[in-house]
């Protein structure tokens, strides 16, 4: 039964059904609502509510600052923090099932998505039994992506873990008997960094990378850590829903799925550089308005040997540098797949003469000594001259945001 | 606003070049083309100095000029900080 699926939270040990979620709920609220939490757990109960009608909105306190809130407001939402419900400034009567989520906001002020808990529940078919690590920030598309995985299909378990506390997800995990962990590449690239060889006790059948570009040292990387675990990337926003899925452990997705028409299933394409989507999963924009038809997603797609690789935003990834086009992205992908890089980011910096200079931030790998000029050095034997990043700045460790993004 | 002597862009200079294994001669009056110094070299050590003096250079003070020799180009990035 679904209703028997539990979910703990790693943070406090706290362990409850659905069904018992459902019970603490106090009931669809009359307006729509933007719940502000400090942990998932305390999401829940709305969200186990839903089903009974109600209109919400998650976020976690940290997304959530004075102007967005006063936005929500405007738009007719109670903002309820802590047990205190700030009303609504334009008051309207709520949207039976109707769920918002906030994009990620990498691309500026985090847009409003509608969805239902049926177009945020993409999976179909029988899930072998599984207990589900859910590390993603409250409110976003992937939280909803695991939540919901808990919440409609049986034997789905979840632990909670707070983007807080994610320093020390592992042992928690072992306690509550995770098997199937859903993170983006820089969770997975901090996990292997931090913990190392103490994620061989994880007895872990499904490994899960979303949100971000995915290259194919991460990918080898967490296939190595993790054999006996299928390894899978999803392409997946807020916008389109879950786009793409990929299990066979190599980066992109094959160039046959390029302009393919199966019922029910996107419709993906690359114009001018740019990964297009034709989504069966796609939400309403904040007006409630259906988005239909092709959706330019603004991450860059290359083709090489037969794969579409994904490699960044598109208004990030083309650096000019004298004239000449540099992808960042493909050169993030160099310096990650060196052995001793355990995550790099690379953006253009002004520069006289040529315009722009490719420049990095790296991590490196534990116990390396690699240097920055090492890596100038190692970046110039396989990379034209222009391309090659000639600051490095060696960073002590991966930085993430809320969102568990490294977009810095 | 920190600034950087001459033999401190100098030294800078050196590095830039080191990375490539190459080595900055003592004569100023080196002419660039034959050390191998070109735009992307000259680019990167801008930035470097930028790092160190934790500010952005204007180039636009700098006026027209030819920079041919490492005299020029230590001459330009010393008048320029600070402008």
């Amino acid at each position: 039964m679904i209703g028997d699926n539990l979910v703990v939270d790693a943070g406090t040990g706290s362990r409850a059904t659905w069904r018992e979620l459902a019970q603490r709920s106090t009931g669809p609220r009359p307006a729509p609502t933007a719940y502000v939490v400090e942990r998932s757990i305390d999401a829940l109960s709305a969200v186990a509510g839903l089903k009974d009608g109600g209109e919400l909105l998650v976020a976690s306190s940290g997304r959530l600052d004075e102007s967005l809130a006063e936005e929500l407001r405007t738009a007719g939402f109670d903002v309820s923090a802590s047990g205190d419900v700030q009303a609504a400034t334009a008051p309207r009567p709520a949207e039976d099932g109707r769920v918002w989520l906030l994009t990620s906001g990498s691309t500026g002020r985090p847009k409003r998505v509608g969805h239902t808990l049926e177009s945020l529940s993409t999976v179909t078919g029988e899930l072998a039994p599984r207990t589900w690590l859910c590390p993603y920030s409250p409110g976003t598309y992937a939280w909803w992506q695991v939540i919901t995985l808990g919440l409609g299909v049986p034997g789905q378990g979840l632990v909670l873990v707070d983007p807080a506390d994610l320093d020390d997800w592992v042992a928690p995990a072992l306690e509550h008997g995770v098997t199937a962990v859903s993170g983006t590449p820089t969770f997975w690239r901090r996990t292997l960094m931090r913990h190392g060889a103490e994620l061989q006790k994880l007895p872990l059948e499904q490994v899960t990378l979303g949100g971000e570009p995915v290259d194919q040292a991460v990918l080898s990387q967490v296939s190595e850590a993790f054999p006996a675990a299928r390894v899978s990337w999803i392409y997946a926003s807020s916008e389109v829903g879950a786009a793409i899925v990929v299990h066979d452990g190599r980066a992109g997705f094959p160039v046959e799925w390029l302009d393919r028409d199966v019922p029910g299933r996107p419709r993906l394409a690359v114009v001018d550089g740019e990964l297009v989507i034709t989504s069966p999963h796609h939400g309403t924009d904040a007006s409630g308005a259906e988005m239909t038809g092709a959706v330019r997603t603004g991450d860059a797609a290359r083709i090489e040997d037969g794969r579409v690789l994904v490699t960044g935003r598109l208004d990030r990834d083309e650096l000019n540098v004298g004239g000449s086009k540099v992808s960042a992205g493909a050169v993030r992908d160099l310096l990650q797949s060196h052995p001793e890089v355990a995550w790099a980011a690379v953006r253009g910096r002004k520069a006289p003469l040529v315009g722009t200079m490719v420049v990095a931030d790296v991590v490196a790998a534990h116990d390396s000594d690699v240097t920055a000029d090492d890596l100038t050095r190692w970046a110039a034997e396989r990379l034209p001259e222009y391309a090659v990043p000639r600051r490095i700045k060696m960073l002590d460790e991966i930085p993430a945001k809320e969102t568990l993004k490294s977009d810095v | 606003m920190e600034t950087l002597d001459r033999p401190a862009v100098r030294k800078l200079m050196g590095e830039v070049l080191a990375v490539q294994g190459k080595t900055l001669p003592d004569d100023d009056a080196a002419k660039l083309a034959d050390i191998g110094f070109r735009s992307l070299d000259f680019s990167e050590l801008a930035l470097r100095v930028e790092d160190e003096i934790g500010d952005e250079l204007n180039f636009e003070a700098a006026g027209l000029r030819s920079i041919e020799t490492i005299g020029d180009v230590l001459d330009l990035l010393v008048e320029i900080q600070g402008q």
